[in-house]
């Protein structure tokens, strides 16, 4: 929705105050409630759906091959498709491109390394059916659901297969199947990327379309392994963008968005957390 | 002959259902309620669509407007991780810019266009995952999502599809029986039997064309039960919501 001169100035006004009011009255560390589900597609090793209140709505499969090693550049593929956009569109790469970056710099590929001449490759696919704010939120929490939850199946052929020509298999009961953290033995938490709006001297999480639109600049900061991390970029989050708002950057405050992502995400990761855990008795439906 | 056993001598087919067994058909309406104006969630055995609804609304192109009757624009998108192979494809692909105009064609025939003059309906259908009646599984799912955005249409379209084994038809095929027997969609207008779509890719015998599409009739007319008892559900669940 397009706001009109007069609600933008109070919109703006009001999100500059020292204690700024958002227009749902969140917190300014506080994301917008979300629903979502896990494992519901049968073909795929792992599946998430996630849609925050305002109806954006992300689903994201992942979906594995064995390739041999000096076949492929990189054991991660990442594809976005998003409704009435087209493929190749700038807003399209920017968002392949940011995910893509940020998964394959921050991803432990042992899991996937199968035999000495054999891999596992993910086929990582998002399709946003909606979105009104920047869908970057939606889509990265999305694939942190999804890769929480992957089932790899179990090999049971040799794994040192330097010498011998062979080829891999693997169980056939899916019971055997691990999940990627179970695979590396260590904690897994795949790596987020939220948006941060900057508005005067205030940073507010997970800004909504109508604070988009009069935010003076965005921040897109990533989080792994309880920190934040690079990429940090800055970008204009309005799709529709209202050139006399955006400004510069004030160098403060990068680091106090980096202090509050350190702060708060955590919370958001162990909400995702619980999410998988209640969501564990699977019934596999996806609404 | 068939590598596979499509249909065993005691009546049997791959999955163990009857020539004349529906696959497990679960449909859901209203599932995007804050992002469209109509929507549904389909399941035929294995394939599963989502579809919205946007409108009618006003087009944003002058060209989109149509001053006797609406306007209405199907767009369909099929996930790469849809089949068993994951394959990427692309929205101009021939085949579903053909399944595309089919659905266009069908839908102008049952919603009461010259009701929504000068507007645009958009119908979105995303295909999640693929397993055999493609096209019948997306129309079943235009049709929720059209009666939940409260457009006014004539009567349901229920489709389904039928192939045939030898002599025998089959009803509602998936895809090991899709890829090798020959197949029609057909799309059917309430419980009457009238025809609104036929899709027919390869060769039929004449002779036992209306034998193929009196099951397939006979489907769609269980298919709209379904449908409907969904559709009185959600009104009675709406209901109670307002009370």
């Amino acid at each position: 929705m397009q706001l009109s001169p007069a609600e933008r100035d109070y919109l703006y006004d009001s999100l500059c105050l020292q204690t700024p009011i958002r227009p749902d009255a969140r917190n300014l560390y506080q994301f917008r409630p979300l629903e979502a589900k896990t494992t519901f597609l049968p073909g795929s090793n792992g599946s998430a759906r996630l849609r925050m209140v305002d109806g954006g709505e992300c689903i994201v499969s992942i979906k594995s091959k064995v390739v041999k090693n000096e076949s492929v550049n990189s054991l991660l593929e990442c594809d976005i498709d998003i409704q009435g956009h087209r493929d190749d569109s700038n807003f399209v790469s920017n968002l392949k491109y940011n995910l893509t970056n940020l998964l394959t710099k921050n991803f432990p590929f042992d899991a996937l390394r199968l035999t000495k001449k054999y891999s596992f490759k993910l086929f990582i696919d998002c399709i946003v059916i909606s979105h009104t704010s920047y869908p970057l939120t939606i889509i990265s929490l999305a694939t942190y659901l999804a890769l929480k939850t992957t089932r790899l199946p179990l090999l049971v052929s040799e794994i040192d297969d330097e010498e011998v020509e062979e080829q891999p298999t693997f169980s056939d009961d899916w019971e055997d199947s691990r999940l990627l953290h179970e695979i590396t033995g260590q904690t897994f938490q795949p790596p987020i990327m939220i948006t941060v709006g900057v508005i005067g001297k205030n940073l507010l999480f997970d800004p909504s379309l109508e604070e988009e639109q009069v935010l003076e600049n965005g921040l897109i900061i990533s989080f792994y392994n309880n920190k934040a991390i690079t990429p940090i970029s800055n970008m204009n989050l309005a799709l529709n963008a209202n050139k006399d708002n955006y400004k510069g950057i004030d160098q403060s405050l990068i680091i106090s968005a980096i202090n509050m992502v350190n702060k708060y995400c955590s919370a958001v990761i162990h909400a995702l957390d619980t999410l998988i855990e209640q969501d564990d008795e699977v019934d596999g439906t996806i609404f | 002959m068939p590598r596979l056993e499509l249909y065993s001598p005691e009546g049997l087919r791959i999955d163990g259902r009857r020539w004349n067994e529906l696959r497990r058909f679960e449909c859901k309406i209203n599932t995007h309620p804050n992002s469209s104006d109509g929507s549904s969630y389909v399941e035929q055995g294995n394939s599963k669509v989502i579809c919205t609804v946007q409108g009618p609304m006003e087009p944003k192109l002058r060209s989109q407007m149509n001053h006797d009757e609406a306007n209405i624009e199907v767009n369909i998108s099929i996930a790469n991780f849809a089949t068993f192979q994951r394959k990427k494809r692309s929205k101009n692909e021939r085949r579903i810019v053909e399944l595309k105009n089919t659905l266009e064609n069908t839908v102008k025939q049952c919603i009461i266009t010259t009701l929504y003059p000068r507007t645009l309906i958009s119908i979105n259908i995303q295909v999640l995952s693929q397993d055999g009646g493609l096209l019948s599984s997306m129309t079943n799912a235009m049709t929720l999502s059209l009666i939940d955005a409260g457009i006014s249409m004539y009567d349901y379209v229920s489709s389904i599809s039928v192939g045939l084994f030898d002599q025998f038809p089959l009803l509602d095929l998936n895809t090991l029986e899709e890829n090798e027997l020959s197949y029609l969609t057909v799309g059917v207008i309430g419980k009457s039997d009238k025809l609104v779509m036929l899709m027919l890719e390869n060769k039929v015998p004449l002779d036992k064309l209306e034998e193929l599409i009196s099951l397939a009739i006979a489907g769609s007319h269980r298919l709209r039960d379904l449908m409907d008892n969904e559709v009185k559900r959600h009104g009675k669940l709406r209901l109670k919501n307002l009370n």
